[in-house]
């Protein structure tokens, strides 16, 4: 065992006290009353005012490895990342796709179980599945997720700089694969120990680490199989064309979508004042006014605003009084009085908009008392979907109510933002995801492997009362 | 917010007051511990009525902007504190909880929110309520994980013993973790069903990623030998984490996308 004895002496150089409290200390190191680690001593002593300080130190690569060579690793692995990146010019790791992906993540696991198991006793191995290097993977991953974090992702000029090392791709970048990849193989190790032999002491370690371990797998190895497309359906149409959001070319799927009806139900409108001149809607109205309906007050700079009547749906009647109408072609109307301090209330009718109409709006000095439609509360579309030999699904798609078709799921994802609620078509996104079951898996497993690591936790804690 | 909000917020604030006033001198003449505590107690009872009703007037749960989150957190952060006290016979906790949750009720006070009763489609699902709530709870957890570990510190830094406390901040940081990783996956599931993909690198996402990773990592040091006091540290600097992903994201350069600013427009 080598010890690195660093001695300071303040106040007086007497250096043959030095030598005494080396002696000394290595005494105490020797009745093992120095941990191994590292550890400082202090030494006070009045008499001889001065203080010792001194470090027990592991030299480099002294086995077992513990966090010194952990950190290093950690470190050469995000650094190989980024050179990597920048020597591929800034491609980060190209795509594998079924099953090809699936190939290579079986053998690295039955890799990593054969050398966890084969080798158990061998240092290094130990110190690839162990908790420093995993600590320091789990401080390089937070690190690289940090820059995720903070730079925005995505499209940046290619060439410049952020682009060849990856930042603005972080996550599908070489030092965030490779940093994954090692930390797979970590946490594999450590779960081959906690597998074999087998023991239901270990069931909640292997429930967490292995659903940790298949969840990011598969969800890092399985990404490049996703494929996530938009279409575009009118009102009485069908289509089977598609377009992803990266590219504008056009694909065809296995299924069509006919589109019988998009509907779009919205809160009550909102009031705000308008400034025809800056074009621009004021706040200050809108942040003490509630939705539309009938007896709602509103004030803003000594204007003070009643809502009188409200008409959900309604067009414009006769003298100016609008009459309830239709949905479909119908706009919210209300009836206010507006208050100035000091002047007479005046009484106006305003409206919210549609395609077929203008707004109707009330003056106030020389700004615009405007109603603003409600926000969207649910839309949805019917649709039927058939498949390439005939199969028919009728079903309504609604947002967070998405359909599973033929191995696609079909998510209601917009509309004519412009038309609102008379928008003529849909926007539906079909979205394939082979590895959606493993992942779910792993989260599963994680999931029950927190349950008893609660439940372990709690009784841990009536022990150690 | 309406103007009961602030009646509620003032008769909370009072009863926390009065209590933590009456506990300091239990000591002397205990026969005020009950009426202390009942005190105390009475005035998560104010904020857990007060949400209810709110509920009710919102028809949804006011479960969506920072401001209503915050009245959670009023209502459950002395509620630790209480729990603590009971299960660790650890008094000075509960005075931090009662200040923190009448902080959070003053902010809100100072800044009274748009009243919307709005909530955009993609936020109503069954998964809502358990994300959220999940969270909620897990970050009170880790709040009350950070405050035990920073008095920890301070006791460390005045050389006295204290093993209790480092076992109060330990098993706050492991529940905070638990709750954490459900508040994790539930987002992950819900996310799948509302945007058709359980992972894509939100910076919401990636913050709260990051948080987990923090506490993941006190865990596995724990679990080495590295020693209990110096983890102290780690965990009140973790909450850092956690306050960035909580309030910070927003105001962050990459958020600028993020599906989870639902106030901005």
């Amino acid at each position: 065992m080598h010890i690195f004895l660093l001695v300071t002496v303040f106040k007086e150089k007497i250096f043959w006290l030095n030598n005494i409290i080396c002696l000394i200390l290595l005494w105490c190191y020797i009745l093992d009353v120095c941990n191994p680690l590292m550890r400082m001593v202090f030494f006070h002593q009045a008499y001889f005012r001065y203080i010792v300080m001194v470090v027990v130190r592991r030299r480099w690569f002294q086995t077992p490895w513990e966090f010194r060579e952990s950190s290093l690793g950690a470190a050469l692995i995000v650094v190989a990342g980024f050179i990597l990146q920048y020597a591929t010019s800034g491609q980060g790791v190209p795509p594998l796709h079924l099953p090809l992906n699936a190939v290579i993540l079986v053998l690295f696991a039955v890799l990593t179980l054969g050398v966890g198991l084969g080798f158990r006793e061998n240092r290094l191995v130990q110190w690839l599945g162990g908790i420093p290097l995993g600590l320091s993977l789990i401080v390089a991953l937070a690190l690289l997720s940090l820059i995720g974090g903070v730079i925005p992702q995505g499209e940046v000029a290619p060439g410049s700089l952020p682009a060849l090392l990856g930042v603005n791709q972080i996550f599908s970048s070489w030092p965030f694969a490779l940093t994954v990849l090692l930390f797979l193989a970590n946490l594999g190790l450590s779960l081959s120990w906690r597998l074999v032999p087998f023991s239901m002491k270990n069931i909640q370690f292997i429930l967490f680490h292995a659903g940790f371990w298949i969840a990011l797998s598969c969800g890092v190895f399985g990404s490049p199989d996703i494929q996530r497309l938009i279409m575009k359906v009118d009102e009485g149409g069908e289509s089977n064309m598609a377009y992803s959001r990266e590219s504008d070319s056009e694909q065809q799927l296995p299924f069509s979508v006919f589109l019988h009806d998009f509907s779009l139900e919205e809160y009550p409108p909102q009031l705000f004042l308008y400034d025809p001149r800056k074009n621009h809607a004021l706040q200050e109205l809108a942040k003490t006014t509630t939705l539309v309906h009938k007896g709602v007050k509103a004030s803003w700079k000594g204007v003070a605003v009643e809502v009188l009547d409200f008409l959900p749906n309604a067009l414009p009647g006769k003298n100016g009084i609008p009459e309830p109408a239709d949905r479909t072609a119908g706009v919210a109307f209300a009836k206010v009085r507006i208050t100035n301090t000091n002047a007479v209330p005046t009484y106006a009718w305003i409206s919210s908009i549609s395609p077929m109409m203008k707004p109707w709006a009330a003056p106030i000095g020389e700004l615009l008392l405007v109603m603003a439609p409600g926000t969207p509360k649910a839309f949805r579309s019917d649709v039927t979907v058939r498949g390439e030999s005939g199969q028919l699904v009728t079903a309504t798609l609604e947002v967070n109510h998405p359909i599973n078709v033929m191995g696609w799921k079909l998510y209601q994802m917009g509309y004519d933002d412009e038309a609102g609620r008379w928008s003529k078509y849909s926007l539906i996104e079909v979205i394939r995801d082979p590895w959606l079951p493993a992942v779910y898996l792993g989260f599963f497993m994680i999931m029950a492997g927190n349950v008893l690591f609660f439940w372990n936790g709690i009784k841990q804690k009536e022990v150690a009362s | 917010m309406n103007v009961d909000f602030n009646t509620a917020a003032k008769a909370a604030i009072g009863c926390w007051a009065t209590g933590s006033l009456l506990s300091l001198f239990v000591r002397r003449t205990p026969i005020l511990k009950l009426p202390a505590l009942m005190l105390s107690f009475a005035g998560s009872l104010v904020m857990v009525g007060f949400i209810a009703s709110y509920w009710s007037l919102l028809d949804r749960p006011p479960l969506r902007t920072l401001g209503e989150t915050r009245l959670w957190y009023a209502a459950l952060i002395p509620l630790v504190g209480f729990l603590v006290e009971y299960r660790w016979k650890i008094a000075w906790l509960k005075f931090y909880c009662m200040g923190l949750a009448a902080f959070f009720l003053v902010i809100n006070m100072l800044h009274p929110e748009v009243f919307d009763k709005t909530l955009m489609p993609a936020l109503q699902s069954p998964w809502f309520i358990p994300h959220v709530v999940v969270y909620l709870v897990g970050y009170v957890m880790l709040a009350a994980s950070s405050v035990t570990a920073l008095h920890n510190i301070s006791l460390q830094l005045r050389s006295k013993g204290n093993v209790n406390g480092e076992s109060v901040s330990h098993y706050l940081a492991l529940l905070g973790f638990v709750l954490l990783t459900f508040g994790l996956i539930f987002g992950a599931l819900w996310a799948k069903e509302a945007w058709g993909h359980y992972w894509t690198w939100d910076p919401k996402e990636t913050w709260a990623f990051l948080s987990w990773l923090a506490y993941l990592g006190y865990l596995h040091a724990c679990r080495y030998k590295i020693d209990r006091g110096k983890l102290q540290w780690y965990l009140a600097l973790s909450f850092l984490v956690l306050l960035v992903c909580w309030f910070g994201v927003n105001y962050l350069p990459s958020a600028r996308n993020s599906v989870h600013t639902y106030t901005q427009s």
